[in-house]
Protein backbone atom coordinates (compact mmCIF):
# COMPACT_ATOMS: atom_id res chain seq x y z
CA UNK A 1 0.00 0.00 0.00
CA UNK A 2 1.38 3.31 -0.81
CA UNK A 3 2.06 5.73 1.57
CA UNK A 4 -0.53 7.61 4.28
CA UNK A 5 -1.65 10.64 2.55
CA UNK A 6 -0.02 13.88 4.83
CA UNK A 7 -2.79 15.71 6.86
CA UNK A 8 -3.04 19.12 8.17
CA UNK A 9 -4.97 21.34 10.03
CA UNK A 10 -4.52 25.41 9.63
CA UNK A 11 -7.04 28.14 10.88
CA UNK A 12 -7.11 32.06 10.07
CA UNK A 13 -9.94 34.38 11.40
CA UNK A 14 -12.67 32.09 13.18
CA UNK A 15 -13.50 30.61 16.42
CA UNK A 16 -11.63 27.32 16.29
CA UNK A 17 -14.80 25.60 16.36
CA UNK A 18 -15.04 23.54 13.52
CA UNK A 19 -11.31 22.50 14.58
CA UNK A 20 -13.05 21.63 18.08
CA UNK A 21 -15.77 19.73 15.85
CA UNK A 22 -12.74 17.87 14.53
CA UNK A 23 -11.63 16.86 17.71
CA UNK A 24 -14.96 15.73 18.54
CA UNK A 25 -14.73 12.71 16.34
CA UNK A 26 -14.22 10.52 19.58
CA UNK A 27 -15.66 7.46 17.76
CA UNK A 28 -14.02 7.98 14.48
CA UNK A 29 -10.52 9.83 15.19
CA UNK A 30 -8.55 6.40 15.82
CA UNK A 31 -9.83 5.27 12.03
CA UNK A 32 -9.08 8.09 10.56
CA UNK A 33 -5.52 7.97 11.64
CA UNK A 34 -5.59 4.61 9.95
CA UNK A 35 -5.55 6.34 6.67
CA UNK A 36 -3.77 9.43 7.18
CA UNK A 37 -0.67 11.01 9.00
CA UNK A 38 -1.16 14.23 10.83
CA UNK A 39 1.69 16.47 10.37
CA UNK A 40 0.71 19.71 11.15
CA UNK A 41 -2.10 21.24 13.63
CA UNK A 42 -1.64 23.84 15.70
CA UNK A 43 -4.67 23.22 17.51
CA UNK A 44 -3.61 19.47 18.51
CA UNK A 45 0.50 19.27 17.87
CA UNK A 46 3.72 21.50 17.35
CA UNK A 47 5.24 19.92 14.78
CA UNK A 48 6.33 21.74 11.03
CA UNK A 49 7.13 19.72 7.68
CA UNK A 50 7.10 21.48 4.10
CA UNK A 51 4.50 19.64 1.95
CA UNK A 52 0.85 18.01 2.68
CA UNK A 53 -1.56 15.37 0.30
CA UNK A 54 -4.66 17.24 2.31
CA UNK A 55 -4.86 20.52 3.85
CA UNK A 56 -8.27 21.39 5.82
CA UNK A 57 -8.46 25.47 6.48
CA UNK A 58 -10.57 26.84 9.03
CA UNK A 59 -10.88 30.35 9.32
CA UNK A 60 -11.69 33.67 6.75
CA UNK A 61 -8.63 36.05 5.79
CA UNK A 62 -8.87 39.09 7.42
CA UNK A 63 -5.08 40.65 7.55
CA UNK A 64 -2.54 40.88 4.23
CA UNK A 65 -0.31 38.17 6.44
CA UNK A 66 -3.40 35.51 6.03
CA UNK A 67 -3.11 36.19 2.45
CA UNK A 68 0.40 35.66 3.04
CA UNK A 69 -0.11 32.58 4.55
CA UNK A 70 -3.17 31.51 2.72
CA UNK A 71 -0.62 31.12 -0.31
CA UNK A 72 2.16 29.75 1.24
CA UNK A 73 -0.62 26.89 2.16
CA UNK A 74 -2.09 26.11 -0.76
CA UNK A 75 1.78 25.87 -2.94
CA UNK A 76 2.41 22.97 -0.33
CA UNK A 77 -0.82 21.56 -0.36
CA UNK A 78 -1.91 18.99 -3.28
CA UNK A 79 -5.77 19.32 -2.28
CA UNK A 80 -7.20 22.10 0.01
CA UNK A 81 -9.98 21.86 1.59
CA UNK A 82 -12.28 24.87 2.84
CA UNK A 83 -13.71 23.69 6.58
CA UNK A 84 -16.76 25.58 7.89
CA UNK A 85 -18.59 28.79 7.02
CA UNK A 86 -15.87 31.48 7.71
CA UNK A 87 -13.54 29.59 4.76
CA UNK A 88 -16.01 28.69 2.41
CA UNK A 89 -18.35 32.03 2.19
CA UNK A 90 -16.55 34.68 4.44
CA UNK A 91 -19.26 33.66 7.75
CA UNK A 92 -20.41 36.44 9.86
CA UNK A 93 -17.17 38.05 9.97
CA UNK A 94 -18.18 38.98 6.72
CA UNK A 95 -20.80 41.07 8.52
CA UNK A 96 -17.88 43.90 8.79
CA UNK A 97 -17.71 44.03 4.61
CA UNK A 98 -20.99 46.04 5.04
CA UNK A 99 -19.23 49.33 6.62
CA UNK A 100 -16.13 51.21 6.01
CA UNK A 101 -13.09 49.04 6.60
CA UNK A 102 -11.72 52.54 8.39
CA UNK A 103 -14.29 52.65 10.57
CA UNK A 104 -14.64 49.09 11.40
CA UNK A 105 -10.60 49.12 12.07
CA UNK A 106 -11.15 52.41 14.63
CA UNK A 107 -14.14 50.63 16.53
CA UNK A 108 -12.17 47.48 17.61
CA UNK A 109 -8.73 48.74 18.11
CA UNK A 110 -9.22 52.52 18.73
CA UNK A 111 -6.17 54.55 18.80
CA UNK A 112 -4.09 52.24 17.96
CA UNK A 113 -5.56 50.93 14.71
CA UNK A 114 -2.53 51.69 12.57
CA UNK A 115 -0.66 48.76 14.49
CA UNK A 116 -3.51 46.03 13.53
CA UNK A 117 -3.75 46.12 9.66
CA UNK A 118 -6.93 44.55 8.21
CA UNK A 119 -9.24 43.84 5.25
CA UNK A 120 -12.53 42.47 4.20
CA UNK A 121 -13.41 39.87 5.57
CA UNK A 122 -12.52 37.12 2.52
CA UNK A 123 -13.53 33.15 2.03
CA UNK A 124 -10.05 31.18 0.68
CA UNK A 125 -11.82 31.05 -2.75
CA UNK A 126 -10.99 34.79 -3.44
CA UNK A 127 -7.46 34.20 -2.72
CA UNK A 128 -6.33 30.98 -3.61
CA UNK A 129 -7.97 27.72 -5.41
CA UNK A 130 -10.14 26.09 -3.31
CA UNK A 131 -10.54 22.32 -4.17
CA UNK A 132 -13.17 21.29 -1.77
CA UNK A 133 -15.63 22.70 0.50
CA UNK A 134 -16.93 21.77 4.22
CA UNK A 135 -20.01 24.04 4.76
CA UNK A 136 -21.58 24.68 7.90
CA UNK A 137 -21.19 27.26 11.01
CA UNK A 138 -19.07 24.94 12.63
CA UNK A 139 -18.74 22.73 9.99
CA UNK A 140 -20.77 19.61 9.38
CA UNK A 141 -19.50 16.80 11.04
CA UNK A 142 -21.21 14.44 8.84
CA UNK A 143 -19.92 16.15 5.48
CA UNK A 144 -16.34 16.37 6.97
CA UNK A 145 -16.74 12.32 7.19
CA UNK A 146 -18.26 12.00 3.73
CA UNK A 147 -15.32 14.37 1.96
CA UNK A 148 -12.38 12.75 4.45
CA UNK A 149 -13.31 9.57 3.20
CA UNK A 150 -13.08 10.51 -0.37
CA UNK A 151 -10.22 12.01 -0.53
CA UNK A 152 -8.62 9.16 1.06
CA UNK A 153 -10.19 6.94 -1.67
CA UNK A 154 -8.79 9.98 -3.95
CA UNK A 155 -12.72 10.28 -5.41
CA UNK A 156 -13.83 13.92 -5.83
CA UNK A 157 -16.44 14.43 -2.99
CA UNK A 158 -20.09 15.31 -4.28
CA UNK A 159 -20.78 18.90 -2.91
CA UNK A 160 -24.82 19.21 -1.91
CA UNK A 161 -26.30 22.30 -3.61
CA UNK A 162 -30.24 21.60 -2.71
CA UNK A 163 -31.89 23.74 -0.26
CA UNK A 164 -32.38 22.91 3.41
CA UNK A 165 -36.12 22.70 2.77
CA UNK A 166 -35.22 19.19 0.87
CA UNK A 167 -34.58 17.50 3.90
CA UNK A 168 -36.71 18.98 6.27
CA UNK A 169 -39.69 17.64 3.78
CA UNK A 170 -37.27 13.96 3.86
CA UNK A 171 -37.92 13.88 7.82
CA UNK A 172 -41.48 15.44 7.94
CA UNK A 173 -40.04 18.08 10.49
CA UNK A 174 -43.09 20.59 10.76
CA UNK A 175 -41.90 23.69 8.72
CA UNK A 176 -40.70 25.91 10.76
CA UNK A 177 -42.74 28.74 8.90
CA UNK A 178 -45.87 27.10 9.94
CA UNK A 179 -44.75 27.52 13.64
CA UNK A 180 -44.88 31.58 13.14
CA UNK A 181 -40.73 31.79 12.93
CA UNK A 182 -38.52 32.89 10.04
CA UNK A 183 -36.11 30.43 8.25
CA UNK A 184 -33.16 30.77 5.61
CA UNK A 185 -33.99 26.85 4.57
CA UNK A 186 -35.32 28.17 1.00
CA UNK A 187 -32.46 29.53 0.08
CA UNK A 188 -29.73 27.79 2.04
CA UNK A 189 -27.60 24.84 0.75
CA UNK A 190 -28.69 21.63 2.45
CA UNK A 191 -26.01 18.78 3.66
CA UNK A 192 -26.93 19.15 7.36
CA UNK A 193 -29.71 16.94 7.52
CA UNK A 194 -31.96 19.73 8.29
CA UNK A 195 -30.11 20.05 11.68
CA UNK A 196 -31.56 23.36 13.24
CA UNK A 197 -34.96 23.23 12.05
CA UNK A 198 -35.34 19.38 13.18
CA UNK A 199 -34.51 20.43 16.92
CA UNK A 200 -36.95 22.87 17.15
CA UNK A 201 -34.62 25.81 15.75
CA UNK A 202 -34.88 27.45 12.64
CA UNK A 203 -32.29 28.14 9.50
CA UNK A 204 -30.08 30.68 10.03
CA UNK A 205 -28.27 30.32 6.67
CA UNK A 206 -24.83 29.25 7.57
CA UNK A 207 -24.17 26.67 4.53
CA UNK A 208 -24.16 29.70 2.41
CA UNK A 209 -26.84 30.59 -0.39
CA UNK A 210 -28.02 27.55 -3.03
CA UNK A 211 -26.52 28.35 -6.25
CA UNK A 212 -28.08 31.04 -8.37
CA UNK A 213 -29.95 31.84 -5.38
CA UNK A 214 -33.42 34.16 -6.43
CA UNK A 215 -32.68 36.38 -3.57
CA UNK A 216 -35.72 38.76 -4.85
CA UNK A 217 -38.47 35.75 -4.10
CA UNK A 218 -36.89 35.33 -0.91
CA UNK A 219 -37.06 39.09 0.26
CA UNK A 220 -40.57 38.67 -0.41
CA UNK A 221 -41.34 35.78 1.50
CA UNK A 222 -39.40 36.99 4.77
CA UNK A 223 -41.79 40.37 4.02
CA UNK A 224 -44.72 38.37 3.93
CA UNK A 225 -43.99 36.63 6.79
CA UNK A 226 -43.80 39.81 8.96
CA UNK A 227 -40.22 40.92 8.12
CA UNK A 228 -38.99 44.60 7.04
CA UNK A 229 -37.62 44.63 3.56
CA UNK A 230 -34.57 45.68 5.82
CA UNK A 231 -34.48 42.73 8.63
CA UNK A 232 -34.92 40.74 5.65
CA UNK A 233 -31.78 41.27 3.91
CA UNK A 234 -29.85 41.35 7.51
CA UNK A 235 -31.17 37.76 8.21
CA UNK A 236 -29.52 37.36 4.63
CA UNK A 237 -26.00 39.15 5.52
CA UNK A 238 -25.60 36.88 8.15
CA UNK A 239 -23.50 34.27 6.76
CA UNK A 240 -23.69 35.89 3.14
CA UNK A 241 -22.16 39.22 3.07
CA UNK A 242 -19.22 38.53 1.10
CA UNK A 243 -21.40 37.11 -1.68
CA UNK A 244 -23.94 39.42 -1.25
CA UNK A 245 -21.61 42.43 -1.27
CA UNK A 246 -20.24 41.00 -4.47
CA UNK A 247 -23.94 40.58 -6.32
CA UNK A 248 -24.34 44.41 -4.93
CA UNK A 249 -21.05 45.77 -6.81
CA UNK B 1 -74.18 -2.35 0.85
CA UNK B 2 -74.85 -2.13 4.65
CA UNK B 3 -73.19 0.71 6.69
CA UNK B 4 -72.61 0.56 9.51
CA UNK B 5 -72.01 3.18 12.24
CA UNK B 6 -68.96 3.30 14.55
CA UNK B 7 -69.66 6.58 17.77
CA UNK B 8 -67.17 8.99 18.55
CA UNK B 9 -66.78 7.67 21.98
CA UNK B 10 -65.38 4.05 20.24
CA UNK B 11 -62.90 5.31 18.06
CA UNK B 12 -60.18 4.42 20.36
CA UNK B 13 -61.85 0.79 20.72
CA UNK B 14 -62.05 0.39 16.98
CA UNK B 15 -58.38 1.38 16.83
CA UNK B 16 -57.41 -1.04 19.52
CA UNK B 17 -59.39 -3.95 17.71
CA UNK B 18 -57.41 -3.01 14.20
CA UNK B 19 -53.92 -3.20 16.44
CA UNK B 20 -54.63 -6.26 17.70
CA UNK B 21 -54.31 -7.83 14.27
CA UNK B 22 -51.68 -6.06 12.32
CA UNK B 23 -49.36 -2.82 12.89
CA UNK B 24 -51.62 0.00 12.44
CA UNK B 25 -49.96 2.82 11.17
CA UNK B 26 -52.07 6.34 10.98
CA UNK B 27 -52.33 10.01 11.44
CA UNK B 28 -51.03 11.28 14.60
CA UNK B 29 -50.08 15.09 15.58
CA UNK B 30 -46.10 15.93 15.09
CA UNK B 31 -46.49 19.46 15.88
CA UNK B 32 -48.71 21.65 17.02
CA UNK B 33 -49.93 22.32 13.53
CA UNK B 34 -48.65 19.41 11.65
CA UNK B 35 -49.82 15.52 11.13
CA UNK B 36 -47.88 12.58 10.19
CA UNK B 37 -48.74 8.95 9.79
CA UNK B 38 -46.37 6.98 12.33
CA UNK B 39 -46.87 3.71 13.83
CA UNK B 40 -49.66 3.95 16.52
CA UNK B 41 -48.65 3.00 20.38
CA UNK B 42 -51.24 4.66 21.23
CA UNK B 43 -55.18 4.35 20.54
CA UNK B 44 -55.82 7.58 22.12
CA UNK B 45 -53.24 9.68 19.69
CA UNK B 46 -55.10 9.05 16.10
CA UNK B 47 -56.82 11.86 14.38
CA UNK B 48 -59.15 11.11 12.06
CA UNK B 49 -60.42 14.49 11.58
CA UNK B 50 -57.19 16.31 9.68
CA UNK B 51 -56.46 18.30 6.92
CA UNK B 52 -53.80 16.68 5.28
CA UNK B 53 -50.22 14.95 6.18
CA UNK B 54 -47.36 16.11 5.21
CA UNK B 55 -46.07 13.29 3.56
CA UNK B 56 -48.75 10.83 1.90
CA UNK B 57 -48.25 6.90 2.62
CA UNK B 58 -46.05 6.59 -0.49
CA UNK B 59 -43.35 6.96 2.31
CA UNK B 60 -44.41 3.47 3.46
CA UNK B 61 -43.14 1.68 -0.19
CA UNK B 62 -41.18 3.80 -1.37
CA UNK B 63 -38.97 6.07 1.55
CA UNK B 64 -37.00 9.43 1.49
CA UNK B 65 -34.02 7.49 2.21
CA UNK B 66 -33.72 3.46 1.27
CA UNK B 67 -30.69 1.78 1.39
CA UNK B 68 -30.17 -0.48 -1.61
CA UNK B 69 -27.28 -2.49 -0.93
CA UNK B 70 -24.33 -2.84 1.38
CA UNK B 71 -20.97 -3.59 0.29
CA UNK B 72 -17.25 -4.61 1.20
CA UNK B 73 -14.78 -3.03 -0.35
CA UNK B 74 -11.99 -6.00 0.83
CA UNK B 75 -13.29 -8.77 -1.57
CA UNK B 76 -15.90 -6.62 -3.96
CA UNK B 77 -19.12 -8.53 -2.57
CA UNK B 78 -22.35 -7.01 -2.15
CA UNK B 79 -25.54 -7.57 -0.25
CA UNK B 80 -29.00 -6.54 -1.28
CA UNK B 81 -31.20 -5.17 1.56
CA UNK B 82 -33.53 -7.29 2.60
CA UNK B 83 -36.94 -5.81 2.02
CA UNK B 84 -40.05 -6.59 3.71
CA UNK B 85 -44.26 -6.31 2.82
CA UNK B 86 -45.51 -3.67 4.90
CA UNK B 87 -48.43 -6.14 5.97
CA UNK B 88 -50.08 -3.22 8.44
CA UNK B 89 -53.43 -1.77 8.50
CA UNK B 90 -53.07 1.92 7.02
CA UNK B 91 -56.02 3.89 8.70
CA UNK B 92 -57.02 7.37 8.49
CA UNK B 93 -56.39 7.64 4.75
CA UNK B 94 -57.65 10.29 2.78
CA UNK B 95 -59.19 9.46 -1.01
CA UNK B 96 -57.01 11.36 -2.91
CA UNK B 97 -53.59 9.73 -1.10
CA UNK B 98 -55.15 6.29 -2.08
CA UNK B 99 -55.39 7.42 -5.84
CA UNK B 100 -52.02 8.26 -5.59
CA UNK B 101 -50.93 4.66 -5.13
CA UNK B 102 -52.81 3.61 -8.13
CA UNK B 103 -50.53 5.81 -10.10
CA UNK B 104 -47.27 4.94 -8.32
CA UNK B 105 -48.36 1.34 -9.02
CA UNK B 106 -48.33 2.04 -12.54
CA UNK B 107 -44.83 3.30 -12.67
CA UNK B 108 -43.03 1.12 -10.53
CA UNK B 109 -45.12 -1.88 -12.54
CA UNK B 110 -44.13 -0.63 -15.79
CA UNK B 111 -41.23 -2.09 -17.95
CA UNK B 112 -39.14 -3.15 -15.24
CA UNK B 113 -41.06 -4.08 -12.29
CA UNK B 114 -39.49 -2.22 -9.09
CA UNK B 115 -39.00 -4.67 -6.71
CA UNK B 116 -38.71 -3.17 -3.91
CA UNK B 117 -41.44 -1.15 -3.76
CA UNK B 118 -43.76 -3.63 -4.96
CA UNK B 119 -42.75 -5.82 -2.50
CA UNK B 120 -43.81 -3.15 0.21
CA UNK B 121 -46.92 -2.54 -1.09
CA UNK B 122 -48.10 -6.19 0.27
CA UNK B 123 -50.01 -7.31 2.92
CA UNK B 124 -51.91 -3.75 3.20
CA UNK B 125 -55.25 -3.37 4.43
CA UNK B 126 -56.78 0.27 3.57
CA UNK B 127 -58.97 2.19 5.87
CA UNK B 128 -59.56 5.33 4.44
CA UNK B 129 -61.62 8.32 5.93
CA UNK B 130 -63.68 11.50 4.28
CA UNK B 131 -62.28 14.62 4.70
CA UNK B 132 -63.63 18.17 4.52
CA UNK B 133 -62.18 20.47 1.69
CA UNK B 134 -60.05 23.08 3.14
CA UNK B 135 -58.32 26.14 1.33
CA UNK B 136 -55.87 23.56 -0.75
CA UNK B 137 -57.77 20.22 -1.57
CA UNK B 138 -59.07 20.27 -5.23
CA UNK B 139 -59.32 16.82 -5.48
CA UNK B 140 -62.80 16.81 -6.77
CA UNK B 141 -61.21 18.78 -10.08
CA UNK B 142 -59.16 15.52 -11.08
CA UNK B 143 -62.59 12.99 -10.17
CA UNK B 144 -61.53 12.07 -6.75
CA UNK B 145 -64.05 12.80 -4.18
CA UNK B 146 -63.87 13.39 -0.43
CA UNK B 147 -65.66 10.08 -0.09
CA UNK B 148 -64.39 8.01 -2.62
CA UNK B 149 -63.52 4.21 -1.37
CA UNK B 150 -61.51 2.83 -4.53
CA UNK B 151 -59.35 0.96 -3.64
CA UNK B 152 -60.26 0.79 0.18
CA UNK B 153 -61.09 -2.29 2.11
CA UNK B 154 -63.34 -0.29 4.65
CA UNK B 155 -64.23 3.61 4.87
CA UNK B 156 -65.55 5.89 7.26
CA UNK B 157 -67.27 8.95 6.66
CA UNK B 158 -67.73 11.78 9.12
CA UNK B 159 -70.84 12.21 10.68
CA UNK B 160 -71.58 14.81 13.48
CA UNK B 161 -71.81 11.73 15.68
CA UNK B 162 -69.25 9.97 14.43
CA UNK B 163 -68.31 8.04 11.15
CA UNK B 164 -70.03 5.65 9.05
CA UNK B 165 -68.58 2.43 8.27
CA UNK B 166 -68.82 0.74 5.08
CA UNK B 167 -67.02 -2.62 4.73
CA UNK B 168 -65.74 -3.17 0.89
CA UNK B 169 -63.50 -6.06 0.87
CA UNK B 170 -63.48 -9.56 2.01
CA UNK B 171 -60.38 -8.22 3.76
CA UNK B 172 -62.12 -5.39 5.24
CA UNK B 173 -64.81 -7.88 6.61
CA UNK B 174 -62.27 -9.41 8.93
CA UNK B 175 -61.11 -6.53 10.11
CA UNK B 176 -63.96 -5.72 11.90
CA UNK B 177 -65.12 -9.19 12.37
CA UNK B 178 -65.53 -9.82 16.32
CA UNK B 179 -66.16 -5.75 16.62
CA UNK B 180 -70.00 -4.43 17.38
CA UNK B 181 -70.94 -1.89 14.79
CA UNK B 182 -74.28 -0.93 14.85
CA UNK B 183 -76.22 -0.83 11.67
CA UNK B 184 -76.56 3.20 10.89
CA UNK B 185 -79.64 5.13 11.48
CA UNK B 186 -78.97 7.80 8.09
CA UNK B 187 -77.68 7.34 4.49
CA UNK B 188 -73.89 8.83 3.92
CA UNK B 189 -74.30 12.40 3.42
CA UNK B 190 -73.14 14.50 0.38
CA UNK B 191 -68.96 15.22 0.75
CA UNK B 192 -67.78 18.48 1.53
CA UNK B 193 -67.81 21.58 -1.05
CA UNK B 194 -64.56 22.54 -2.22
CA UNK B 195 -63.09 25.86 -2.81
CA UNK B 196 -60.67 25.58 -5.24
CA UNK B 197 -61.50 24.02 -8.90
CA UNK B 198 -59.56 23.58 -12.15
CA UNK B 199 -61.73 24.89 -15.08
CA UNK B 200 -61.50 21.82 -17.09
CA UNK B 201 -61.27 18.21 -17.39
CA UNK B 202 -58.35 16.19 -18.37
CA UNK B 203 -59.46 14.99 -21.72
CA UNK B 204 -59.48 18.63 -22.83
CA UNK B 205 -56.39 19.67 -20.52
CA UNK B 206 -53.98 17.25 -22.51
CA UNK B 207 -55.06 19.92 -25.23
CA UNK B 208 -54.59 22.95 -23.49
CA UNK B 209 -51.09 22.45 -21.76
CA UNK B 210 -49.88 20.78 -24.90
CA UNK B 211 -50.47 24.89 -26.21
CA UNK B 212 -49.23 26.22 -22.96
CA UNK B 213 -45.69 25.77 -23.46
CA UNK B 214 -44.52 28.79 -24.38
CA UNK B 215 -46.89 30.64 -22.24
CA UNK B 216 -45.81 33.31 -19.83
CA UNK B 217 -46.54 32.03 -16.84
CA UNK B 218 -43.32 30.19 -16.06
CA UNK B 219 -41.32 32.94 -16.41
CA UNK B 220 -43.63 34.71 -13.99
CA UNK B 221 -43.89 32.23 -11.87
CA UNK B 222 -40.09 31.62 -12.09
CA UNK B 223 -40.05 35.37 -10.10
CA UNK B 224 -41.66 33.77 -7.17
CA UNK B 225 -40.27 30.54 -6.45
CA UNK B 226 -36.65 30.28 -4.89
CA UNK B 227 -36.25 26.48 -6.33
CA UNK B 228 -36.31 24.95 -2.64
CA UNK B 229 -37.83 21.96 -4.18
CA UNK B 230 -40.70 21.92 -1.55
CA UNK B 231 -43.50 21.14 -4.14
CA UNK B 232 -41.63 17.73 -5.55
CA UNK B 233 -40.89 16.36 -2.23
CA UNK B 234 -44.17 16.42 -0.40
CA UNK B 235 -46.03 15.39 -3.84
CA UNK B 236 -47.94 11.97 -3.20
CA UNK B 237 -47.63 11.29 -7.59
CA UNK B 238 -43.48 12.11 -7.71
CA UNK B 239 -41.35 8.83 -7.68
CA UNK B 240 -37.94 10.86 -8.80
CA UNK B 241 -34.69 9.56 -6.95
CA UNK B 242 -31.35 9.89 -6.80
CA UNK B 243 -28.66 6.94 -6.03
CA UNK B 244 -26.10 7.74 -3.63
CA UNK B 245 -23.11 5.67 -2.43
CA UNK B 246 -21.53 6.27 1.10
CA UNK B 247 -18.15 4.44 2.41
CA UNK B 248 -17.80 4.36 6.04
CA UNK B 249 -14.92 5.69 7.60
CA UNK B 250 -13.01 2.38 7.93
CA UNK B 251 -12.68 2.55 3.87
CA UNK B 252 -13.57 -1.71 4.18
CA UNK B 253 -17.25 -1.00 2.65
CA UNK B 254 -20.72 1.16 2.76
CA UNK B 255 -23.98 1.67 1.36
CA UNK B 256 -26.19 2.77 -1.45
CA UNK B 257 -28.99 4.62 -0.94
CA UNK B 258 -31.72 5.88 -2.76
CA UNK B 259 -33.55 9.56 -1.73
CA UNK B 260 -36.07 11.58 -3.18
CA UNK B 261 -35.37 14.01 -5.71
CA UNK B 262 -37.31 16.51 -7.35
CA UNK B 263 -37.18 18.54 -10.81
CA UNK B 264 -37.50 21.81 -9.22
CA UNK B 265 -33.94 21.19 -7.55
CA UNK B 266 -31.01 22.47 -10.42
CA UNK B 267 -28.49 19.25 -9.88
CA UNK B 268 -31.49 17.22 -11.08
CA UNK B 269 -30.48 17.83 -14.78
CA UNK B 270 -27.01 18.16 -13.76
CA UNK B 271 -25.09 15.74 -15.89
CA UNK B 272 -21.37 15.27 -15.87
CA UNK B 273 -19.42 18.06 -17.29
CA UNK B 274 -21.55 20.26 -14.90
CA UNK B 275 -24.14 21.00 -18.15
CA UNK B 276 -27.28 21.63 -16.79
CA UNK B 277 -30.60 20.83 -19.20
CA UNK B 278 -33.21 22.92 -17.40
CA UNK B 279 -31.35 25.43 -15.45
CA UNK B 280 -33.82 28.04 -15.06
CA UNK B 281 -36.80 27.78 -12.58
CA UNK B 282 -39.17 28.24 -15.38
CA UNK B 283 -38.15 25.25 -17.53
CA UNK B 284 -38.26 23.40 -13.81
CA UNK B 285 -41.79 24.94 -13.35
CA UNK B 286 -43.08 23.51 -16.81
CA UNK B 287 -41.67 20.64 -16.60
CA UNK B 288 -43.41 20.08 -12.95
CA UNK B 289 -46.63 21.10 -14.20
CA UNK B 290 -46.44 19.28 -17.43
CA UNK B 291 -45.77 15.81 -15.38
CA UNK B 292 -48.76 16.07 -13.68
CA UNK B 293 -51.39 17.37 -16.53
CA UNK B 294 -49.77 16.41 -19.72
CA UNK B 295 -46.83 13.88 -20.34
CA UNK B 296 -48.35 10.83 -18.11
CA UNK B 297 -51.67 12.00 -18.63
CA UNK B 298 -50.90 11.77 -22.38
CA UNK B 299 -50.09 8.03 -21.66
CA UNK B 300 -52.50 6.96 -19.42
CA UNK B 301 -55.24 9.33 -19.84
CA UNK B 302 -55.45 10.26 -15.89
CA UNK B 303 -53.59 13.32 -14.32
CA UNK B 304 -50.92 12.34 -12.39
CA UNK B 305 -51.93 15.14 -9.77
CA UNK B 306 -54.53 13.52 -7.04
CA UNK B 307 -55.80 17.48 -6.06
CA UNK B 308 -53.81 17.35 -2.53
CA UNK B 309 -52.40 20.66 -2.42
CA UNK B 310 -49.64 19.57 -0.41
CA UNK B 311 -47.31 21.43 -3.08
CA UNK B 312 -49.62 24.68 -2.71
CA UNK B 313 -49.92 24.36 1.15
CA UNK B 314 -46.29 23.92 1.72
CA UNK B 315 -44.99 26.57 -0.67
CA UNK B 316 -43.52 29.29 1.73
CA UNK B 317 -43.96 31.16 -1.59
CA UNK B 318 -47.47 30.96 -2.23
CA UNK B 319 -47.42 29.35 -5.91
CA UNK B 320 -50.60 27.34 -6.69
CA UNK B 321 -50.72 24.66 -8.82
CA UNK B 322 -54.74 25.19 -8.92
CA UNK B 323 -53.57 28.89 -10.49
CA UNK B 324 -51.21 27.77 -12.87
CA UNK B 325 -53.40 25.21 -14.78
CA UNK B 326 -56.44 27.69 -14.58
CA UNK B 327 -54.27 30.63 -16.19
CA UNK B 328 -53.24 28.19 -19.01
CA UNK B 329 -56.93 27.44 -19.35
CA UNK B 330 -57.83 31.13 -19.42
CA UNK B 331 -55.44 31.79 -21.78
CA UNK B 332 -56.14 29.14 -24.05
CA UNK B 333 -59.66 29.51 -24.08
CA UNK B 334 -59.04 33.45 -24.83
CA UNK B 335 -56.73 32.51 -27.66
CA UNK B 336 -59.28 30.59 -29.05
CA UNK B 337 -62.16 32.92 -28.95
CA UNK B 338 -60.06 35.55 -30.36
CA UNK B 339 -59.11 33.75 -33.14
CA UNK B 340 -62.55 32.65 -34.04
Amino acid sequence: MAAKPRVAFFDFTGCEGCELNQLNFENQLLDMLEHVDIVEWREAMDDRPGEYDIAFVEGSLSTPDCIKRINDIRRRAKVLVAVGACAVQGGINGMKNTRPIEEVREEVYGKDKYLFPTLPALPLSAVVKVDVNVRGCPMTQLEFLKVFTALVMGKQPVEPNSAVCVECKLKENECVYEKGMICLGPVTRGGCDAHCPSFGQYCTGCRGLVPEPNLKAMEEILVKHGLSVNEAWKRLHLYNSHELEGLKS
Amino acid sequence: MDLKFLASDRVEAFVSHLMQQKTVYAPQHTGKHSVALEKVDDPAAVILDYGRTMQSVKKFFLPPRDELLSFDLTDHSFTPAAVEPLDAILLGIHSYDRAAIDRLDYNFSQGHPEKNYLTRREGVVWVGVSFEPDEFHFSGSVGISPHETAGFDAFLTRVREGYLVEVLTDAGRELVSGFELPPAERPKPAPGHFHQHIFLPQAKLNEVMAASYNNEIWAEMAEKCVGCGSCNIVCPTCYCFNVEENVDITVTGGTRERIWDGCMLREFTEVAGGEVFRGGLAERQRHRVMRKFKYLSDKTGHPWCVGCGRCTAYCTAGISIVSIVNRCVSDFEERHTTAM
